[in-house]
């Protein structure tokens, strides 16, 4: 088998052997990005109202469902009405601390079978209950770690007490946030990506970064779309307009 | 050395392919939709050229100092958690994938669409190792039911109707069913769902593979790209060299340009982003993370005349704006990559010898580098194979006494002026009422289908004495 | 350059150029000895064969002021091909002067004399294809509309498609015959489908396309070089 010191040393004799086609550099990258970031949030927190709108104007236009809540409170009764529209019983959801609100307690108090994520490392045995829960779930519930106006599309990072299936999984997948999480472009987005890999601890995020931009769809057949593939048929986002509480990862 | 060579020629195949009916109607409805989706998608785009430009110059840049940012991604994936393995060949990446699966115990295999795992043929291996290797994409499931190979590089089942996926479900999975996408697409999910959730290893190709960061990015549309990197325990990535890419920054820009080459989507509706195995505190994820690194014929042409093709994206866009893929489809092009950056990554990956008739699948027209995101020039380099296929006297001899004759003709002019007179002499049995509607020979595959003008009874050479008089009574 | 295409089977093209350009007040001379630019042997990669012919040519036009081209394939051969077919340092300046003289015939008209309008030589409705090498190794796609759109005597409407390849391709035509065709009756069918009595074009390979297939479906349409439509000037 090709060993890396193989491997590499054919790639070197091959560059040696060709000049490039002409001048050319990557992106310049921002130096400080996690600073930088921090100062486009400060900024796209006046103009919140336009990212908005174009968020869900972009967010429909992909198949996606708008909501507007005033406060957190009032989050687990749009949930539950989701649910019953749709005849949903059971529901999964990030951990609280991880949505910036309790959601699990009071659907649980509305009758519904309703878990939220462990914050804290569990067992594989607990791990795979979990992923069946989710497989047979109606409905998941997450929060959104950015949400991007240009393009409707809700950026979820994995981590403790914030599970890939919720969002995957049930056909429904309702995703909650707040003026702190819209930012205006993909090239914005980027530099989210470069502040969130900085440094060396990677912290409490998880392994997986996902970008969802309304439901799962296909046109493999005939070309017709027909939704919910493997994915969520139904994409909910739920904006909180007073806000979230601090969230945590 | 990977791929058979097709048994029957070019010609024959693109024949089949004219006369299949269904296959015309879904070639065009389904590449005059992805032209208009793309093109409405770029309308609406006013700095797509220049990221386009952008996207180009990442690309040669990232070729100039490939050892270094496949060193980078290859140390950040280490230390991620996740293991690096070196495949020079597609044989070797066959066996690293399946010395993977036996040290994991692996008995089921979900695989999201990759035209790498394609390219290297990784599915007969796994069977033929007693694994099942399920897959999860609807188009290549559908074409994996079928035993067939795909026939676009983005969707893989074009050339099939709805009444043919509707008998394929039912013969073989038992479950009959009417012909309607929806139902058929609940019928997959429902399949494939339950393979989801048994798999022991998820193997995914990549789109990028972000060196800064040691990220494998992944675009779809479905969910099984993020279903087979996150459920079963162990994660196999089978990444060519040429999509590593620098930075996040970097990523931004191609995901800016890539869903809407494609589909007219300004994303896909899943840009799936992996750094590594599961880490501590997730349900999911899998315990173990592989990246194959694949040269295949791709190092090689780093120094070769192919290098530009190596900045392929993958997305499809010149197959459909092609004149001729929109005819024949991709089966007709024999090799699992079909279209103008097929016939490139054919030669790539398989020889010049592979290439002797597809490179002289084109008409040279040039939608191609229009539409690639990355600006490929590939008539350009089409020409380069069709040179390199002379110099290797690879077109059969009377071609190459044709073409003789053509370059001494065109180096006398007084040869020349008497060949079109003997010409004119020759011609005269076939002219009928001014035009010509049968010929002999090589020149009948003209005249079976079109009327070709006669040689001119004075050519403008000889008008041009008394023209010239006009101007000077 | 009358292109060898147009020397040996569209002569009468040659000559409404040169009767053209006289009206014009351009003065009009032909180097003998005109074979062919050498694109073909180029296209299908016989590129030593190619050079020779490019030498040739390029000796036969030095010290042209103005080098004027009916058919935009032949334009791009000289322009963008001919400096690179050039081993030698003086070849490939010479190849470059060449290169910087030559020009299409619409961009000539258009572009070099400034001239627009001009009564059409042919009456009803007039359409416009675009050729391959013209549109995208030229860049050009509005010299030719302009000229049309601004015809007296004539009605011009848009072709969809009209970017799209009519399926000549060179020995593309002869190579994969059926799937040329195949290529070609979907252009037909556009241009049909416009009611124009013409489809007008820039080079002399589209016009042995097209025409070939016009006059087997015995179509009352007529594929016209842009010589041929365009009258007295104004």
């Amino acid at each position: 088998m090709t060993t890396r010191a193989e491997f590499l040393a054919r790639i070197r004799t091959q560059m040696g052997r060709t000049p490039g086609r002409f001048t050319a550099e990557p992106s310049p990258r921002p130096e400080r990005p996690r600073e930088r970031f921090e100062v486009l949030r400060r900024e796209l927190s006046e103009r919140w109202q336009d990212n908005l709108q174009r968020f869900r104007h972009e967010f429909e236009r992909v198949g996606g469902v708008f909501h507007r809540v005033d406060v957190a409170a009032a989050v687990p009764a749009a949930i539950a009405r989701l649910a019953a529209e749709r005849g949903a019983r059971r529901v999964v959801a990030w951990h609280g601390e991880a949505l910036g609100v309790d959601v699990a307690a009071p659907l649980l108090a509305e009758g519904l079978q309703a878990s939220a994520a462990p914050a804290t490392e569990v067992e594989a045995a607990e791990r795979s209950r979990r992923r069946a829960l989710a497989a047979d779930a109606d409905l998941g519930v997450t929060g959104v770690d950015l949400a991007i106006a240009e393009t409707g599309t809700l950026i979820l990072v994995s981590g403790a007490g914030r599970p890939r299936a919720a969002s995957l999984l049930p056909p429904c997948h309702v995703a909650v946030f707040d003026r702190d999480a819209l930012v205006a472009s993909l090239l914005q987005a980027g530099l989210a990506l470069e502040a969130w890999h900085d440094g060396a601890a990677p912290g409490t995020r998880g392994a997986s970064i996902n970008f969802i931009t309304g439901p799962s769809r296909t046109a493999d057949i005939e070309l017709t779309l027909t939704r919910g593939v493997h994915g969520p048929r139904e994409v909910h986002a739920v904006f909180v307009e007073q806000g979230l509480a601090p969230r945590r990862g | 050395m990977s791929e058979a060579a097709p048994v029957t020629p070019l010609r024959e195949r693109a024949g089949q392919a004219l006369q299949d009916t269904f296959l015309q109607q879904a070639l065009t409805i389904a590449t005059t939709k992805f032209i208009g989706l793309r093109r409405e998608a770029f309308d609406d785009f006013p700095e797509g050229e220049a990221l386009r430009d952008r996207a180009r110059a990442i690309k040669e840049a990232t070729l100039q100092h490939l050892d270094r940012h496949l060193e980078q991604l290859i140390d950040s994936v280490e230390r991620g958690g996740g293991h690096v393995h070196y495949a020079t060949t597609a044989d070797e990446a066959r066996r690293v994938v399946l010395d993977i699966a036996g040290r994991a115990g692996v008995r089921v295999v979900v695989k999201s669409k990759s035209m790498a795992t394609e390219e290297i043929h990784l599915n007969d291996a796994l069977e033929a190792a007693g694994i099942t290797a399920v897959e999860t994409d609807l188009g290549e499931y559908i074409i994996q039911l079928a035993h067939e190979r795909p026939s676009h590089i983005i969707a893989p089942a074009i050339h099939k109707t709805k009444g043919q996926v509707a008998e394929l479900f039912a013969r073989e999975l038992g479950r009959p069913t009417e012909p309607d996408p929806e139902v058929l697409t609940r019928i997959a999910r429902a399949e494939l769902r339950e393979k989801f959730l048994i798999a022991d290893m998820g193997i995914s190709g990549a789109n990028f593979g972000v060196a800064d960061t040691g990220t494998i990015v992944l675009v779809t549309n479905e969910g099984n790209g993020r279903m087979v990197t996150s459920l079963p325990r162990v994660h196999v990535a089978v990444m060519g060299v040429e999509k590593v890419i620098p930075s996040m920054t970097d990523l931004a820009v191609f995901l800016a340009i890539l869903a809407k080459s494609a589909t007219g989507q300004k994303l896909s509706v899943y840009t799936s982003l992996v750094n590594g195995p599961r880490r501590g505190g997730e349900l999911e994820g899998p315990e173990e993370f592989h990246l194959v690194l694949l040269d295949s014929g791709r190092i090689d042409q780093l120094a070769g005349p192919l290098r530009e093709a190596l900045a392929c994206l993958r997305c499809g866009a010149c197959l459909n704006v092609c004149p001729v893929y929109r005819q024949i489809g991709g089966h007709a092009y024999g090799y699992t990559y079909p279209g103008p950056i097929g016939i490139l990554l054919t030669a790539m990956l398989n020889g010049p010898g592979s290439v002797t008739e597809l490179a002289h699948a084109s008409s040279l027209c040039g939608a191609c580098a229009d539409a690639c995101p990355v600006r490929i020039d590939i008539p350009r380099m089409l020409i380069e194979l069709r040179r390199d296929g002379v110099e290797r006297r690879l077109p059969r001899w009377p071609e190459r006494v044709v073409f003789g004759v053509l370059g001494r003709l065109l180096r006398r002019p007084a040869l020349y002026r008497l060949a079109a007179r003997v010409g004119r002499v020759l011609q005269r049995p076939f002219v009928r009422g001014g035009t010509i509607r049968r010929l002999p020979l090589f020149l009948g595959h003209w005249t079976r289908t079109r009327d070709l003008p006669p040689i001119a009874g004075r050519t403008f050479q000889e008008r041009w004495a008394r023209l010239a008089r006009e101007d000077h009574p | 350059m009358v292109t060898c295409l147009g020397d040996l089977f569209y002569p009468e093209v040659g000559e409404a150029i040169v009767r053209l350009l006289r009206r014009l007040g351009v003065a009009v001379d032909f180097p003998a000895g005109q074979t062919c630019c050498g694109l073909p042997l180029f296209n299908s990669g016989y590129h030593a064969d190619a050079a020779a012919a490019a030498r040739r040519t390029i000796a036969l036009f030095e010290g042209a002021e103005a080098v004027v081209v009916p058919s935009g394939s032949c334009a791009w051969m000289v322009k963008h091909e001919y400096p690179g077919l050039m081993t030698d340092p003086a070849g490939r300046a010479a190849a470059e002067r060449l290169a910087g003289r030559t020009h299409e015939l619409s961009q000539f008209l258009v572009k070099r004399l400034g001239r627009r309008r001009f009564r059409s030589a042919v009456p009803g409705r007039l359409t416009y294809h675009d050729s391959c090498h013209l549109l995208r190794g030229l860049q050009e796609a509005e010299s030719p509309r302009a000229l049309l759109r601004d015809l007296a005597g004539a009605e011009f409407v848009d072709l969809p498609g009209a970017d799209e390849c009519c399926g000549f391709g060179g020995s593309f035509a002869v190579r994969l015959p059926e799937v040329s065709a195949a290529v070609l009756d979907k252009k037909l069918a556009s241009v049909e489908a416009t009611g124009a009595d013409c489809v007008v074009a820039c080079d002399a390979g589209c016009l042995m396309q097209m025409r070939g297939g016009l006059s087997r479906r015995r179509s009352r349409v007529r594929a016209v070089h842009l010589a041929e439509v365009l009258g007295e000037p104004r």
